[in-house]
């Protein structure tokens, strides 16, 4: 077996197979950057429609949480295999990237709705009642209270939501999304060994998540430290 | 804009999708109880071991935690029948969660154990308690109540991580949901219920463990 990983790396690592592999990497951080990105911005209005107060705004509260719980209790693979054929039934014409980046958005959004929650639940609820007693609006509150304080409670977990959601989107590769995971199945289809083409694979996604986890780690230390 | 939902071609299935959700929780269970096994020793070895023994149990959990679950099982499917070791789709996907499980369920441990503070155990030597007892009456309840919470929290994670197996050929809830839009072709309806049986059986094991965790070890746990 190990003479035929010797044989086999020349031809493995020649200059159209890195490309390939380094263009399959974009596309994952890609996938993940912007569906995380929308997908904060989502969560953030989710987050601050539970903050409403009044009995009209019973019924989206209710949508929202039950949105939110929704998406975090149904598998990723269920959740992109759900898309994939909305799209295809309502004949939506888009390509497999774009129904993997909605279903990134739609999950990512209901994560971090319910990490946004807890920032804004982590500021005392006094410092609402301040914003309350200077005849803030809702707006002006979250914008010159709550964020400045909760925004250090938020971006931690976030960050690390972000990092777990690069591993996630592997899953990706089932509908035919030209990422990572998928190259690796495409060298082993090639005929390379499993070894090769899956190690080389876990190490690509090692390089980029292991950098991502330890700055998450300081920035975790860090914020906890100024924090008094 | 040319679909109409229809769900009666599904109803039928729907025992068979639940017999595929026990098939989910069976997987769920075994990695669960065998990453706490691994989690467990990894966390008594990375707070007591030497400096070597600490260095293969930072460098497996960093690896597993850095990794997406999906390829971790793809190279055990696909790598390990080369090194001679064939396995199952079942066993290949059970003992790559297992193995991710233990790397997580490290951490998440080594956390815990980490929280009890030397006052405790001097309270407890003051006290006059020997070792068991300490063990017993202050590490015990205390790791309890700090863990609680992230380890059913993993426990949740992992009964959605399990749908993985269907893409190794597992007829758990996934797999089946794909055999059985291959049958009928109703794919939104399929996939809405297989959904639906998800989000039952992960608010039903947030219930149970939430109701445990109060009865227990008095955690106050939230389900939504």
């Amino acid at each position: 077996m190990i003479e035929s990983l010797w044989e086999e790396i020349p031809r493995f690592f020649t200059y159209y197979n890195w490309i390939f592999l380094l263009e399959a990497a974009v596309r994952t951080l890609v996938l993940t950057g912007v569906g995380c990105l929308i997908g904060f911005a989502l969560g953030f209005y989710l987050a601050i429609v539970r903050v409403f107060r009044g009995k009209k705004y019973i019924p989206l509260k209710v949508v929202t949480i039950f949105f939110v719980e929704f998406f975090r209790r149904v598998p990723f693979l269920v959740t992109l295999m759900l898309v994939f054929f909305f799209c295809q039934g309502v004949q939506l014409n888009v390509s497999v990237f774009t129904v993997a980046l909605i279903t990134v958005c739609l999950i990512s959004a209901s994560y971090t709705a319910e990490i946004v929650r807890a920032g804004l639940e982590s500021v005392h609820p006094a410092q609402w009642e301040a914003g309350e007693v200077m005849n803030f609006t809702l707006a002006q509150k979250l914008r010159l209270i709550v964020i400045p304080q909760a925004w250090k409670v938020i971006l931690p977990p976030a960050f690390s939501f972000f990092i777990a959601l690069i591993k996630d989107t592997a899953l990706a590769s089932q509908i035919g999304v030209i990422e990572l995971t998928y190259v690796g199945k495409v060298f082993n289809n090639k005929g390379f060994t499993a070894v090769l083409a899956f190690g080389t694979v876990l190490i690509m996604y090692y390089i980029i998540s292991y950098p991502l986890a330890r700055f998450g780690a300081w920035m975790e230390k860090r914020f906890a430290l100024s924090k008094h | 804009m040319h679909y109409t939902i229809h769900f009666n071609l599904v109803w039928k299935y729907i025992p068979y999708l639940l017999n595929g959700a026990i098939l989910s929780f069976q997987i769920a269970i075994l990695a669960f109880l065998g990453g706490m096994i691994i989690g467990l020793l990894g966390a008594s070895f990375k707070i007591f071991g030497g400096r070597f023994l600490r260095g293969i149990i930072q460098a497996y959990v960093s690896f597993f935690m850095n990794t997406p679950q999906l390829v971790q099982i793809y190279f055990f499917f696909f790598a390990l029948p080369q090194a001679g070791i064939l396995l199952s789709p079942y066993q290949a996907v059970l003992v790559g969660m297992t193995l991710n499980a233990g790397a997580y369920l490290t951490e998440i441990q080594r956390a815990g154990f980490l929280s009890v503070r030397k006052s405790e155990l001097e309270a407890a030597e003051t006290l006059g308690m020997s070792l068991p007892q300490t063990v017993w009456y202050v590490i015990f309840p205390h790791i309890c109540k700090v863990l609680f919470p992230s380890l059913s929290n993993h426990y949740i994670i992992m009964t959605l991580g399990t749908s993985m197996a269907a893409i190794f050929g597992v007829e758990e809830l996934t797999g089946r949901a794909f055999n059985v839009n291959a049958v009928t072709f109703r794919s939104i309806e399929v996939f809405i219920v297989t959904a639906a049986i998800y989000f039952g059986i992960t608010v039903l094991a947030s219930v149970t463990l939430v109701l445990a965790g109060r009865w227990l070890f008095r955690v106050k746990g939230k389900v939504f």
